[in-house]
């Protein structure tokens, strides 16, 4: 049970990570590699924070807006100096690596003495669930300190998930969608491109440094190199997250990129549980995604056929 | 109102693909005038009008519009005072978005656009009048995305938003070559009855002869970037198709004529 919490908690941590990607792949259809960088530079801002004794909420929102700075930068490199937009976060993502080494002063931070938001998510538990060390709900056995984390997060990711749904219809985030939709039409309706591409971008590297700070705090470390591979990671929570509530709605498809995303972790606990071997982790999910990308064209094709000999 | 000193533009300058589409254009056009461009294919037209859009900046010359210099303003701070419909029905709405949520957008074209719900109540009721008013049957497809639309419907659409808030100048490129004849007919309808009611000054390329004599009061013939037609008023009213072919085919004679003078040329000189 355990392990599913985990798995449940590590996947709201980073269903941040997904709205991030969701914001940059799917509404400016912009590949942002940032992130890479952006997710260690929150972790690693927070707990070098953490570590000089600052208050967790405050370390944690000053990740947020590291990370916001660096999507900003590769948003810049893009609009201003018409980078490529793929080079422009590459570039970013290269030099946050030595940013985020020189922010740590080593390549590993540990967090296990310091007071952090887990730790404080943990002391609710006993505050409202009761001081026994096991909750008994539908029959399982669950750990009350580790519950109490499960269930701050899920208030936690509902809030900022809520705070996304509410900033895209408002008239600036209506402007942003509309940008990634139509540049054309935005330009002739009086909207900066560039201006909405920084900006989202900025948006999006926020939560996604958002969630390395949380991931940092929740691990117990922040560590240079935890990056890698996070962009096809986010990509394939929100690949699941459609394939469960279909395109179109933007409330649904905020809430299907977490759903995804804790779907996505609960399948890696499950497949390393019956001996994966973890160093295939990132193959394997590769392989997903270049599966998940190909597949809606391999099925149009299957279909197709198939179709025109009823129409005949 | 609007007024065009010396334009100049080239593409591509310095190299084989060197186009130059306006050679020192002169343009002044009155308040509350409906002007037709039309010309053959590469005449420059909608590089004319692309350049009040602001699609690029002009190389030399000069645009001011409702008394303010815009020849160095981008694209997004001229949309202030200009609605502009495009050619391709795909260009002027977002396709993934709602009816409403594009309506919204243009509500507030040119002015800062702030973190209030860009769906309001009221502005709901005003959409469906308006909407309404295209009789399309729109009204209460609001909440549609505009991609699930036909190009006629979204062209009409795009009009209604380009004029929602009323623009110092309206721009119209072509905007019915793209669509069936009945559509084309009906967003024609529309367009002059909202340039007439709101007293707009507009601009519009087109390709259609029957547009450019029944619509309008004042027609430009634009040839090889430059302007080389231009009448307006009583003679504009007095206009036929058959001027206008006439008209063309000067323009193609000699063309041809310079053609055959450059052949005869370089078969004695080469």
């Amino acid at each position: 049970m355990s392990l599913l919490l985990g798995a449940f908690t590590m996947g709201l941590i980073l269903s941040l990570l997904a709205l991030g990607v969701f914001i940059s792949f799917r509404i400016f259809a912009f590949p942002d590699i940032t992130a890479e960088g952006s997710i260690t530079l929150g972790a690693a801002v927070s707990a070098i924070l953490l570590v000089q004794g600052w208050s967790p909420a405050s370390a944690t929102i000053v990740g947020f807006v590291a990370g916001a700075a660096s999507g900003a930068l590769t948003g810049i490199l893009h609009t201003k100096f018409k980078i490529n937009g793929l080079l422009s976060g590459i570039l970013v993502m290269t030099a946050l690596y030595s940013i985020n080494l020189h922010v740590m002063g080593k390549s590993n931070v540990p967090l296990l003495s310091q007071k952090t938001l887990v730790t404080e998510a943990e002391n609710l538990g006993p505050k409202f669930l009761g001081t026994a060390t096991n909750l008994k709900l539908l029959g399982w056995e669950m750990n009350i300190k580790d519950t109490a984390v499960l269930v701050t997060s899920l208030v936690l990711i509902t809030l900022v998930g809520w705070l996304m749904y509410a900033f895209f219809r408002t008239n600036v985030g209506t402007a942003m969608r509309a940008t990634g939709d139509n540049p054309q039409m935005i330009r002739a309706l009086g909207v900066s491109v560039d201006a909405m591409i920084i900006l989202g971008l900025a948006i999006s590297n926020g939560l996604i440094a958002l969630s390395g700070a949380l991931l940092a705090q929740y691990q117990g470390f922040a560590d240079v190199q935890m990056g890698i591979g996070m962009v096809v990671w986010g990509l394939a929570s929100v690949i699941i997250g459609e394939a469960l509530v279909g395109p179109g709605h933007l409330g649904l498809t905020i809430v299907g990129a977490v759903m995804g995303s804790i779907l996505f972790r609960l399948l890696v606990a499950i497949a390393l549980r019956w001996g994966l071997n973890p160093n295939d982790l990132k193959l394997i999910t590769a392989g997903f995604v270049f599966v998940a990308l190909i597949l809606p064209g391999i099925l149009a094709k299957i279909k197709k056929p198939k179709l025109n000999h009823v129409g005949a | 109102m609007l007024e065009l000193n010396k334009v100049r533009k080239t593409f591509n300058p310095g190299t084989p693909n060197e186009v130059r589409a306006l050679q020192g254009v002169d343009l002044t056009i009155k308040e509350r005038s409906f002007v037709i461009i039309i010309g053959t294919n590469g005449s420059g037209k909608s590089t004319l009008l692309n350049a009040v859009a602001g699609t690029f900046m002009v190389d030399s010359g000069a645009i001011n519009l409702a008394g303010k210099n815009i020849t160095r303003w981008s694209e997004h701070q001229r949309a202030s005072m200009i609605g502009r419909v495009f050619q391709n029905p795909f260009s002027g709405t977002a396709p993934n978005m709602t009816i409403a949520e594009n309506l919204a957008l243009a509500a507030r074209r040119g002015q800062p656009r702030g973190f209030g719900w860009a769906l309001k109540k009221s502005m709901m009721d005003e959409m469906r009048e308006r909407v309404r008013k295209l009789n399309m049957g729109l009204e209460n497809r609001l909440g549609n995305i505009i991609g699930s639309l036909s190009g006629g419907q979204r062209q009409a659409l795009t009009l209604l938003m380009s004029t929602w808030l009323k623009p110092k100048l309206l721009l119209l490129d072509e905007h019915t070559a793209a669509l069936d004849p009945k559509s084309a007919d009906q967003v024609i309808k529309l367009s002059d009855a909202v340039i007439k009611s709101e007293k707009l000054t507009a601009f519009m390329v087109t390709h259609s002869m029957q547009q450019a004599v029944n619509l309008g009061d004042r027609l430009i013939m634009v040839h090889k970037g430059d302007i080389i037609h231009d009448v307006e008023g009583a003679e504009k009213s007095r206009l036929r198709v058959s001027d206008l072919l006439d008209k063309f085919n000067e323009v193609r004679r000699r063309e041809q004529l310079d053609e055959s003078a450059a052949e005869i040329l370089r078969k004695r000189y080469i």
